[in-house]
């Protein structure tokens, strides 16, 4: 009746659309290939024009050195990379560098002792509103606060170089003192007393004649903050 | 050998697990090796103990000796006791020559002074941490050795970090103790606590991983790097979102793992806000109330809320402060309180 009729429509309508969607997805493909068709052509005639060029180079330069002074782009990338290595290479043997963060600046302080390279440290420096520390790595027993007080406002240059000594000579005292541990652990008796700063160090070792053994006991106190040698040294036979 | 030392000595050996015995009984180095040989380490950890006792009665161990194994356990299970840290101040500015000796005795002799009957035992780690167990007792009674409590600190450092125990009536003595033998003033309880020291160590010492921005030519780590199933049928359609949260995750806590803490605690005396017309508390005053996060790992656990999708990033500072604020007790209060708002929002 009216619904088989109804029903019957309603198939053919749904059935043209599909067959208008179906053509449509067609000529949107046909139009999408034309255009890449087009680009390719562009990109051809672009590197045919380039490659004719080039050979008018060659023929025009006589006596030229056979191959341009036209480094490829991998070359060109190859250099770039290296210089950049060998900068960063640079600020990091200088023992300070420095990188503009968001909201001030990032130091990293590098140290190292007698050509032997150790550790390194960081510092990130507010700007606004006035210079001060948002966070570090700068080991506890280092006075940061005291040195940051008397000069971060005032000589930055000066508050980084007075914070690279103190690093610098912490490292080297530390440094000192586990190669004593490594290299003499037979010659020393007992344990090596040192502390975090390794500011004080105090040791015994026995020296022996033919007749005797002499107890000796040393005592290397390192006065000096920013110093990796002893500012005095007790030695008793005990 | 005193029967009390014998007792003490079989029950520290009964907590270690039996695979590490050996090996904790060689760092002792009370028992030669040739009497080490003798014991078989297969059987079960009663018979153990007991055949270390009789070792060390052949060698008369006393209180001292006993001290010495019962901090070697806990030097290497600390995690099984919760420490507490707590920071000195002093006002002068001239380098510290901390002598070892001379802290030595100072702490003895001061706490002696006060308490005659306590054990006192030392010892010294290569990363510069002094070890001290304390086992008090009463001035009518020997100290109790079941009841210790364990301070661990680092020379020329401001933090010290102890573990009471039961008897907290102690610790003002032990806090002066500190103070004269370190060369500071005073001292206070931080609000920071847990039961991994080293996290601890880690949150005041500043060695968790920050991110700082820097050129060190250090080699790129290859975070970014791990080639996820490429299927390419599977679109991204967060991928920028989940970039951004990425972003931010690494901004606040950094690449490395998290010092490990167990809980966060908040206290709230903040006025509850509420609409006036539903008059739910009559008296205006502060809505007392207790918010506590605890997990096996707090840190790693907030670090991972936001890329599994269940907080938005960036957390509320509230939360990840922890380390950088170092601690993880807090009192928000209205107004001049920590953070200007009422809740906690993850």
């Amino acid at each position: 009746g009216v619904f088989a009729h109804l029903e019957l429509l309603e198939a053919q309508a749904y059935e043209a659309a599909v067959k208008q969607e179906e053509m449509e997805q067609q000529e949107e493909k046909l139009a999408r290939l034309k255009a890449r068709v087009q680009e390719l052509r562009l990109q051809r005639d672009k590197l045919r024009a380039k490659v004719d060029l080039q050979q008018k180079e060659q023929l025009g330069k006589e006596g030229a050195v056979s191959n341009p002074a036209q480094p490829s782009a991998r070359a060109v990338l190859e250099w770039k990379i290296k210089s950049l290595k060998a900068m960063l290479q640079i600020f990091y043997l200088t023992g300070i560098s420095g990188k503009l963060s968001k909201r001030g600046v990032c130091f990293c302080i590098s140290t190292a002792y007698e050509g032997t390279y150790l550790d390194s440290y960081h510092l990130d420096l507010l700007t606004k509103p006035e210079v001060q520390i948002y966070r570090h790595s700068i080991p506890i027993f280092i006075p940061l606060q005291q040195i940051a007080k008397k000069y971060l406002q005032t000589d930055i240059r000066r508050f980084l170089s007075v914070l690279s000594d103190h690093l610098n000579a912490y490292v080297g005292r530390r440094y000192q003192a586990d190669q004593l541990q490594e290299h003499f652990s037979g010659q020393i008796k007992g344990a090596l007393q040192r502390n975090s700063l390794c500011n004080l160090l105090v040791f015994n070792y026995n020296v022996s004649t033919e007749s005797k053994t002499f107890p000796f006991n040393v005592r290397l106190v390192y006065g000096d903050p920013c110093c990796s040698l002893p500012t005095k040294v007790v030695i008793s036979c005990t | 050998m005193d029967e009390t030392v014998a007792e003490y000595i079989r029950r520290t050996v009964l907590k270690i697990p039996r695979d590490e015995i050996k090996m904790i009984l060689q760092k002792w180095g009370f028992l030669s090796e040739a009497q080490l040989e003798t014991i078989n380490f297969h059987q079960i950890k009663d018979n153990i103990s007991q055949d270390v006792v009789q070792l060390c009665e052949e060698n008369s161990a006393d209180i001292k000796q006993a001290a010495v194994l019962d901090i070697i356990y806990n030097n290497i299970y600390p995690n099984k006791r919760i420490w507490s840290v707590y920071q000195m101040n002093k006002t002068g500015e001239e380098t510290e020559f901390f002598d070892l000796t001379d802290f030595k005795k100072k702490f003895k002799r001061l706490l002696r002074s006060a308490l005659k009957n306590v054990t006192i035992n030392f010892r010294e780690y290569e990363d510069n941490a002094i070890w001290i167990r304390i086992a008090w007792g009463t001035p009518y009674t020997k100290p109790n050795q079941y009841k210790t409590s364990y301070v661990v600190y680092h020379s020329q450092t401001p933090y010290v970090f102890i573990s009471a125990s039961v008897l907290r009536s102690n610790l003002p003595l032990l806090c002066q103790a500190l103070v004269v033998a370190s060369n500071y003033q005073d001292i206070r309880e931080m609000e920071l606590r847990s039961h991994s020291l080293n996290s601890l160590k880690d949150i005041v010492f500043k060695r968790y991983s920050q991110n700082f921005q820097t050129y060190c030519p250090r080699p790129l780590t290859e975070r970014n790097v791990a080639p996820e199933t490429v299927d390419l049928r599977i679109i991204q359609e967060n991928r920028n979102e989940k970039e951004r949260i990425q972003r931010l995750n690494r901004e606040v806590f950094g690449d490395g793992p998290q010092p490990k803490i167990e809980f966060a605690q908040y206290k709230l005396e903040t006025m509850f806000k509420s609409d006036p017309k539903m008059d739910v508390l009559d008296k205006k005053e502060p809505f007392r109330c207790l918010v506590k996060f605890s997990s096996p790992h707090l840190l790693e656990s907030l670090k991972s809320l936001a890329p599994a999708g269940m907080a938005d990033a960036p957390l509320s500072p509230l939360l990840t402060c922890i380390p950088q604020k170092a601690r993880n007790y807090f009192k928000i209060r209205e107004k001049k309180g920590f953070l200007p708002g009422s809740f906690v929002s993850p």
